[in-house]
């Protein structure tokens, strides 16, 4: 089984920015979620790993190929779908999946033509096969990039924000696809919708300011924190104080009203009524914990 | 807000490197046009300020028109900003008003344009106090012509280009159609341009120039020094019109971007890619499993993703608007060159190929760098501009095959270009019904010759993209590296071996091929060819993959790229790049002297410095020439042995022979009891002293031998006179001589006063008596007799003048014996080559053309001129002296004909490809015929003294002579059109002279006087006298100095003659012609036409007439008018210079103004004063006008 290592990696920006501190990650087999909000460092640590960037200090091995160094066998395995990508003007979706199956390597053309045919069909791109790639919408642009990431059988699936523009439909379509591919092979998955996690990780890490505040198994996170949340209906104006009072972890309207999540042992009052934790409960758990953290350090 | 917005963009503007960078390269490209002669904008300054208020105009006008281009960036910036980094949105949704949006950003823009400019008024400023300038050439400080300048002629021109590229931009929200516009902008432009001039009335073409070089061209066409450095151009008439009515577009235009300015997010583009979203289908796809596939890594499989890359990239060029649009105007050029390609007092030549790779080279190549340019810019970045580059980047295969595919791509790209201009020009050919298509010339010409050219360029654009990662850094570096050009020959670098990216230039003759060129040219190539590796395996290791873009950071990638494959490679050609350029250096520079024009020049001043004094010493002159000549036309040498008979014609005893050769020929002089005294070989200058002076009347033989043996090649080829094939030398290069030659003074005044020496004297006074014991062709031999053995190789045909004497073979090679029978001029050349012969005869005289067979087009027509030539001197003049005339071929490397005994040597580019197919054009083949043969005449018969003048007896009476031949064959009413032309080049030939212009009968060999003014003062001279008394004037002179012995004939004699037969109330005429610089400002204020009761038309015509004086710098003073004009009426005509005359009445007018009245019989169109253009009128075109 192929897994991929991560030990103290650090990565800091000529402009100062510390994207990566000290990270440590094992990313075994299968899907591994990486939660956090924008900016926390997901990119730089998928771009490090897909050979993409060079890092300051630690290392990444993959099976026994080191990574920072051995960038031409990394890509032999490797399957990326970055969070933002385009395509060339003027030409056909085929046409640019068969040029980047030969620079995948698929060098024999019948073994070509069936993987393209097959990808085009997984992706529901098969009757947009002749169109031109310029004409695509974002939701077929990204099932053409996830194609594109899938040739050639990788061993290690780097995808990006990949349900981002995709609307629910293909999105669910996209989760079966990963789901079915990520038996085998090691697949990391960036978001910052914790569902895509919850639904179909069977491992994750939550990094926040280019550190790792939590790994492990979401299900078991959830597990850890049940009993803990606590939620209330509270009025506009009353927030500040809550916040004040009580460790909010999370804030949203529902239906007009402000709805506050807390994490505590015990009921902080009766106003407030138990509920079960959900996997964004032990996102935005850790994240208020580090913020704290942060502030106190500070 | 408005205001806010302003100067937030001016900031903006202001803090980006672009505008200092604009800026810079506009300071300097300046400041060395006004700081040195190697750079030129708009044309060389000849004799003007370099701070003249007509160079500060012209320099800001031809800088403003890379305006284009300077003033788009900024306001497809302002407008393409928003929408590229995706702030469109935040701006749109702001309380920003649509008016102060659009007009703050654009006036920013335009702001930010004129600053720029700045950047040139500076640089003539600065440039003007520079230290190292001649203080002659630098008139007083003045801020009015900058204040000028800027405001009339800058601003408004970057007012409109913003205006205009503005709105395409706002409209169409896309850089793409911008820039493209830009280059329709320029090629509707140049095309405006041809289209236009042949328009009737020329104010409207100078109204539509958008430049405004129209208007500046047409009024300073004809500008002296004097007005050059001294008048601004006035703002008014036309000048005035153009600036308001471009303004006016200008206004026009920015209206109607404001009025269809949309402030909204995203552009219809973006709503069209959702309509074709909207087929897509929602099913969920059978689950088809993915097969599983074998992937292949390196070898092979990197060689195909090698041609995967090219096919990708070449069609992703092939298929992009820019490059289509600029292949549509390329090609359009390309048309326009073709299809006039080499006029010739507007007659064209055939579309012989040659020309035809010319013009690829002159209109097409230029487009081609701008796409090598572009799409190097495009290629590099494309996968980062399309944020493709993370997917494309992660790809197993090897990083060279992804740039090395981008790069074929590329250069397949332009050989793509260079195939569909070969096409185009084919396409000329073949409308013009010429069918000899040359496909291997084609092949070498465009393929090799230009290919390699555009391949080096390109490899230089690719890897200055790939090394400073930055793509407008690159095109910099692009623009640097052209300026760098020019800078470096400027500076006397002019070393191919330096110069990077240069390849030596090739001539192509039908004649000789590429010849001595190709050799240059192909180890040059090599040598840069490797150079150019040894830069991609450093592009190579830059090359950047990833998003790490820190120099710190590619360093490190780099050096883990270095591998031992990498180190090999790098190695192996630095070794083949040095030992190339060791190869070339030892030809350039050991077996050849490599010498840059500085140092040439130099050695001319130290020459002049220390051997001016023996000038005109007393010497003996050359009776007779003996010279065996051997040609070895393969390896382009010759070897000479000759013998001079020198006769001292002195009263005195002379001890000194003082023998002058081009300095480094080896040659060597034997003299019976002669001592070297004096050896100078790098002045070419040797004093051989006589044990016994040689006495007055006396007799000695002088042997000499010369070997010019090229070997190896040369970094520029200086000597193309010996050649494969075609080979023309002259004894005066040749041979060595007696006595100081002029020949070596540098002529150009601020060279001269460089290096400390005093103004030339171009010519002798009129009456020195010292100089008329010369003549104006040989100071050491007055009349010779020659007889001459040359030889050649087997093939080809070895001529000199004189007649065939014997012709036999020896050795393998050919020999030919020439003797004259009657005394010539010390002035003789040797031709060889592959000839063809077409022979006739004049009344029993052989007339025999020596050509190439590839063009026999005019051969017919050289004899006809011949005969008609021989027919009208013999008749007018005097018989002729020889007992043949032989015209003979040689290649285009130099372009004249020039008249030897019996013998007119022509240029293969003059006459042999001229295209005579159409009726109408001037046919000129038969002129230069006629003036050469006229030569027989005035320079073999009169030769006059090496004086001022001297050049008008020689070529003032050939054109004269060749005009009569010329207006017996074709009719006076072509005359009209060629005289137009010469009055054209007369004109603009006084404006560029360098010293003093001078009146015909002291000309002292310039070449707009005695030929072109030449044509118009005898044409006027004999419109008033007429051809009979002119002639009578002529066989005096003949018979007067014919065949003279020193001292030698001047114009004084000439001019006597003229006033002879001129009759006394007409004697104003020859000081008006002859005597003075005289110029006339005629012109027709009114004319009205009422038809009369008999249908009979009758016109009245009020005229202005000017006449002035000018001085040798063009100063001019009025003077009186007393002169015998035409005034006319004219026909309607399709064509100009074709009108016919309906009246045509001499005139005497005394007074500035007067009316006349005509009665024609068919409807008049035009009607004026002068009105065939016979005076030198610096305004000619409104001389008539139309009748209302």
């Amino acid at each position: 089984m192929l897994e991929l290592r991560i030990e103290g990696l650090s990565k800091t920006y000529s402009n100062g920015v510390k994207a990566l501190q000290d990270v440590s990650l094992t990313i075994p087999t299968g899907m591994f979620g990486l939660l956090g909000p924008n900016g926390a460092g997901k990119s730089t640590l998928m771009r490090t790993i897909a050979t993409l960037q060079e890092a300051d200090s630690g290392s990444i091995a993959l099976g026994d190929i080191d990574v920072l160094r051995e960038k031409d066998k990394v890509r032999r395995l490797l399957g990326y779908l970055p969070q933002e990508f385009g395509v060339y003007p003027r030409i056909t979706a085929e046409a640019m999946l068969n040029h980047f199956a030969v620079l995948k390597g698929i060098v024999n053309a019948k073994e070509r033509r069936d993987t393209v045919n097959a990808l085009l069909q997984r992706t529901n791109l098969s009757d947009a096969r002749k169109q031109n790639l310029s004409t695509f919408s974002g939701g077929m642009r990204q099932r053409f990039g996830i194609a594109q990431a899938l040739l050639g059988n990788p061993k290690l699936i780097i995808v990006d924000e990949p349900t981002a523009g995709l609307d629910p439909e293909e999105r669910v379509r996209f989760h079966n696809l990963l789901a079915e591919i990520g038996e085998n092979v090691v697949v990391i998955l960036s978001t910052h919708i914790v569902e895509d996690v919850s639904d179909l990780c069977s491992q994750m890490a939550i990094i926040a300011g280019g550190r790792v505040l939590m790994s492990g198994d979401p299900q078991a996170a959830v597990r850890e924190l049940n009993g803990k949340v606590w939620r209330r209906v509270i009025g506009k104006h009353e927030l500040e104080d809550f916040q004040r009072r009580y460790t909010v972890i999370s804030t949203r309207l529902v239906g007009g009203r402000t709805v506050i999540h807390t994490v505590s042992d015990a009921q902080p009052d009766p106003t407030f009524e138990p509920i079960n934790a959900s996997l964004e409960d032990v996102y935005f758990h850790y994240s208020k914990r580090d913020s704290q953290a942060q502030a106190e350090a500070a | 807000m408005s205001w806010e917005i302003l100067k937030f963009e001016l900031r903006y503007h202001l803090r980006q490197p672009l505008f200092y960078i604009l800026f810079l390269i506009f300071f300097f490209m300046t400041f060395g046009a006004v700081t040195s002669d190697a750079v030129q904008i708009g044309g060389a300054l000849g004799n003007v300020n370099r701070n003249a208020p007509f160079v500060i105009m012209q320099l800001l006008l031809v800088m403003s028109t890379f305006g284009v281009l300077t003033t788009t960036a900024y306001v497809a910036s302002a407008i393409n900003r928003d929408f590229e980094y995706n702030t469109d949105s935040l701006f749109f949704s702001s309380p920003v008003k649509k008016s102060q949006y659009l007009f703050g950003r654009f006036t920013a823009a335009f702001i930010v344009s004129s600053l720029v400019y700045l950047g040139v008024v500076t640089a003539i400023m600065v440039g003007s106090f520079m230290p190292w300038l001649d203080k002659e050439r630098l008139g007083p400080f003045a801020l009015k012509p900058y204040v000028f300048s800027y405001f009339a002629l800058i601003l408004p021109n970057l007012f409109l280009f913003a205006a205009i590229f503005f709105a395409v931009a706002a409209l169409t929200r896309s850089l793409m159609a911008t820039y493209t516009s830009v280059a329709a902008f320029y090629v509707a432009y140049i095309v405006s341009r041809v289209t236009l001039r042949d328009l009737d009335s020329e104010k409207i073409g100078i109204l539509l120039d958008p430049f405004g070089f129209s208007p500046f061209a047409r009024t300073t066409r004809y500008w002296t020094v004097f007005e050059k450095n001294n008048n601004l151009l006035p703002l008014d008439g036309v000048f005035l019109g153009n600036r308001l009515l471009w303004i006016g577009v200008a206004l026009v235009l920015l209206g109607l971007t404001f009025a269809f300015f949309k402030m909204e997010v995203g552009s219809g583009s973006r709503k069209k890619k959702k309509k074709a979203a909207a087929k897509e289908d929602v099913l969920v796809p059978a689950g088809v499993a993915i097969p599983r596939v074998a992937q292949h890594f390196g070898g092979m499989a990197s060689v195909r993703q090698y041609f995967t890359t090219i096919r990708v990239e070449t069609g992703a060029i092939l298929k992009s608007l820019p490059f289509i649009v600029i292949m549509l105007l390329a090609v359009l050029n390309t048309v326009g060159g073709a299809v006039f390609a080499g006029p010739i007092f507007g007659t064209r030549f055939y579309p012989v190929t040659y020309e035809m790779l010319e013009v690829i080279e002159g209109n097409f190549f230029f487009f081609a760098v701008i796409i090598a340019a572009f799409y190097a810019g495009e290629i590099v970045w494309r996968e980062r501009m399309l944020k493709l580059n993370e997917v494309t980047d992660t790809m197993p295969s090897p990083t060279w095959a992804i740039w090395a595919g981008k790069l074929t791509a590329l250069c397949i790209t332009l050989y793509f270009t260079l195939f569909a201009a070969v096409l185009t020009t084919i396409a000329v050919q073949a409308a013009k019904h010429y069918h000899h298509f040359e496909l291997g010339l084609y092949f070498r010409g465009a393929f090799l010759i230009l290919g390699m050219k555009l391949l080096l360029v390109t490899i230089l654009m690719f890897i200055g993209q790939i090394i400073t990662n930055n793509r407008y850094v690159g095109f910099l570096i692009a623009l640097f590296y052209i300026v760098a050009q020019v800078v470096l020959d400027a500076l006397h670098y002019q070393h191919h071996l330096y110069q990077v990216f240069v390849l030596p230039d090739t001539t192509y003759s039908d004649m000789n091929g590429y010849g001595h060129f190709a050799r240059p040219f192909e180890w040059f190539s090599l040598y840069w060819t490797f150079f150019a590796a040894i830069l991609l395996i450093i592009g190579h290791l830059f090359w950047v993959r990833g998003t790490e873009t820190a120099m710190r950071i590619r360093t490190r990638v780099a050096r883990g790229r270095l591998g031992i494959p990498a180190v090999t490679m790098l190695a192996l050609f630095v070794i083949a790049f040095v030992s190339t350029g060791c190869y070339i250096f030892y030809n350039t520079n050991v077996l050849n002297h490599y010498t840059t024009d500085d140092q040439r020049d130099k050695r001319s001043a130290e020459t002049e410095k220390l051997y001016k004094k023996y000038d005109r010493i007393p010497q003996p002159r050359i009776t007779d020439v003996q010279a065996n000549v051997d040609i070895y036309p393969n390896k382009r040498w010759v070897d000479i042995h000759g013998t001079y008979t020198l006769v001292n014609k002195t009263p005195q005893p002379i001890s000194d022979l003082h023998v002058v050769m081009l300095p480094d020929v080896p040659f060597s002089v034997q003299i019976a009891g002669a001592r070297l005294a004096k050896s100078d070989a790098d002045h070419g200058y040797f004093i051989y002293h006589l044990a016994q002076p040689l006495a007055p009347g006396a007799t000695i033989p002088m042997a000499f031998t010369v070997t010019i043996h090229h070997r190896g090649f040369e970094n520029v080829s200086r000597d193309n006179t010996i050649v494969a094939n075609g080979t023309f030398i002259n004894n005066f290069a040749t041979f060595p001589h007696l006595g100081y030659s002029p020949n070596v003074e540098l002529q150009e005044t601020p060279k001269r006063r460089k290096y400390g020496l005093a103004p030339v004297v171009r010519a002798a006074k009129i009456d020195d008596p010292k100089a008329q014991l010369d003549n104006g062709i040989t100071r050491d031999a007055d009349w010779i007799n020659l007889d001459t053995t040359v030889s050649t190789s087997p093939d080809q045909i070895a001529l000199a003048p004189g007649y065939l004497q014997k012709e036999w073979s020896a050795n393998g090679r050919r020999y030919f014996r020439y003797k004259t029978t009657s005394p010539i001029l010390g002035f003789f050349a040797y031709l060889s080559a592959r000839y063809e012969v077409k022979r006739s005869t004049w009344k029993g005289i052989p007339i025999e053309i020596y050509y190439d067979p590839k063009h026999a087009y005019n051969v017919d027509r050289m004899i006809y001129g011949v005969q008609k030539s021989l027919d009208y001197f013999t008749a007018n003049f005097s018989p002729y002296q020889h007992k043949q005339v032989r015209i003979l071929e040689f290649p285009r490397y130099a372009q004249f004909a020039q008249s030897f005994p019996n013998t007119i040597p022509f240029s293969e580019s003059i006459g042999f490809v001229a295209d005579l197919r159409n009726k109408e054009d001037i046919d000129y083949v038969y002129y230069v015929t006629a003036h050469e043969v006229a030569h027989q005449w005035w320079a073999h018969q009169v030769i006059g003294a090496d004086v001022q003048g001297g050049s008008m007896l020689a070529e003032t009476l050939a054109q004269y002579s060749a005009l009569m031949v010329m207006e017996k064959e074709y009719g006076r009413d072509k005359m009209r059109r060629f005289l137009k032309y010469e009055l054209d080049r007369y004109l603009a030939g006084r404006g560029g002279e360098l010293v003093a212009e001078m009146p015909v009968m002291l000309v002292e060999n310039q070449g707009y006087i005695h030929y072109r003014k030449g044509s118009l003062v005898m044409y006027e001279l004999r419109d008033e006298i007429g051809e009979d008394k002119v002639n009578v004037a002529l066989r005096q002179l003949i018979h007067d100095h014919a065949f003279e012995q020193p001292p030698y004939a001047t114009t004084r004699a000439l001019i006597a003659d003229f006033r002879a037969v001129t009759p006394p109330e007409k004697q104003s005429l020859i000081t008006d012609l002859f005597e003075t610089i005289t110029l006339y400002d005629n012109k027709a204020t009114a004319a009205t036409v009422s038809k009369r009761a008999d249908g009979k038309f009758v016109v009245t015509v009020t005229v202005e007439s000017k006449k002035f004086r000018a001085d040798d710098r063009g100063k001019e003073t009025p003077t009186p008018v007393n002169d015998w004009v035409d005034i006319g009426v004219l026909g309607a005509s399709k064509t100009k210079g074709n009108e016919p005359v309906l009246a045509l009445e001499k005139h005497h007018l005394t007074t500035p103004k007067a009316t006349f009245q005509m009665v024609v019989a068919t409807k008049p169109d035009r009607a004026g004063i002068d009105p065939l253009n016979k005076l030198v009128d610096r305004n000619p075109d409104d001389n008539t006008r139309k009748v209302e």
